[in-house]
């Protein structure tokens, strides 16, 4: 069997899987060449000596990557469970948007600064018990602060030891917020933008 | 973009097929691993055992994926004689009682239709 792993057409077929399966999360991706690859074992091994032509056989019975792609893409999406929203795979799949054009650049900047803003109020609320003089709401002549090292912002402290609800909750909403909107923008336009992509491939 | 305006649009028919094909595909997989755990290829042979349901044998692959994320399907890559692992697959108790319910439902919908159908069939009913 071991000539067939290294078969070029091979190689190219499982190269170009994995190209179309680019918004798949790393570990989901390499199991699905890793399943499909067992399978073209599976049916090679059915041949004594497997030839080129058999080779161009059974990856012609097994679709084209584009297909299969297709099919995980869609079939992934209609699973409940499917649709990771953790802050990092969300910004994955918007950074691999931003390489197609200036709208995915940006909604990555817009959902970068959602979560940096969020994730700020998660760590003030950590700060705040240990330095509940240099972390909190001061409001004063320079306005909103939320804090300063070393010296405390100016201005008077208006939420006390309230601000690490406050502030847990505020991260949690942004970073809802923030992922709510790029599910939404990456639902409304991937498609779109999928579309776009596979006619300029076929142009 | 001109391979894509050369090729001929689905029939109608053809279009219906495939539509029911797809439909009937998750079913007839579960169905396929009510009583043994199999693999990929072992699936997709019970599938071309009982049935013309599966175009490309590639894209089983995905609706497994699925069943398994919706929790109605199990996997194990398990070492074989062949030199190389095969992921299994087998049903949860809830795939056990999605399959029941599935399979009841079609039996119901296809006898149903069959006593529709009957007099299509038979040709009666018009001159």
């Amino acid at each position: 069997m071991n000539p067939m792993t290294s078969n070029p057409m091979i190689e190219s077929y499982f190269a170009a899987l994995e190209t179309q399966l680019g918004d798949l999360p790393r570990l989901k991706r390499d199991e699905v060449v890793r399943e499909l690859r067992a399978h073209l074992f599976d049916r090679l091994e059915q041949i004594t000596v497997p030839t080129d032509d058999d080779c161009r056989t059974v990856l012609k019975a097994m679709g084209t990557p584009q297909e299969i792609a297709r099919q995980y893409r869609l079939e992934l999406l209609l699973s409940r469970s499917a649709w990771k929203i953790s802050p990092w795979s969300m910004l994955r799949t918007l950074f691999r948007w931003t390489l197609t054009g200036i709208q995915g650049y940006i909604v990555f900047v817009l959902a970068l600064l959602g979560y940096t803003v969020g994730a700020s109020f998660y760590i003030t609320a950590l700060l705040k018990p240990f330095f509940p003089h240099n972390v909190g709401v001061f409001v004063g002549d320079e306005g909103l602060n939320l804090a300063r090292f070393p010296e405390p912002p100016p201005g008077t402290e208006i939420l006390g030891s309230y601000y690490v609800p406050v502030a847990v909750f505020l991260g949690f909403l942004f970073t809802l917020v923030t992922t709510l909107a790029i599910r939404f923008v990456v639902r409304r336009f991937g498609r779109l933008k999928q579309k776009v992509g596979g006619m300029a491939a076929t142009a | 973009m001109a391979l894509l305006r050369k090729e001929p649009k689905a029939e109608p028919t053809e279009k219906w097929e495939a539509q029911l094909r797809k439909g009937c595909l998750e079913l007839a997989i579960l169905a396929c691993l009510w009583d043994k755990r199999l693999y990929g290829l072992e699936i997709l042979r019970g599938l071309e055992q009982n049935s013309n349901l599966v175009l490309a044998e590639g894209t089983v692959y995905p609706i497994l994926a699925r069943l398994k994320e919706d929790g109605l399907l199990q996997s194990e890559w398990v070492e074989a004689d062949a030199g190389h692992p095969r992921k299994y697959y087998w049903l949860t108790a809830s795939g056990r009682q999605k399959v029941v319910s599935m399979a009841q439902f079609w039996n119901s919908f296809a006898a149903n239709l069959n006593s529709l159908l009957k007099p299509v069939l038979n040709g009666k009913g018009r001159s």
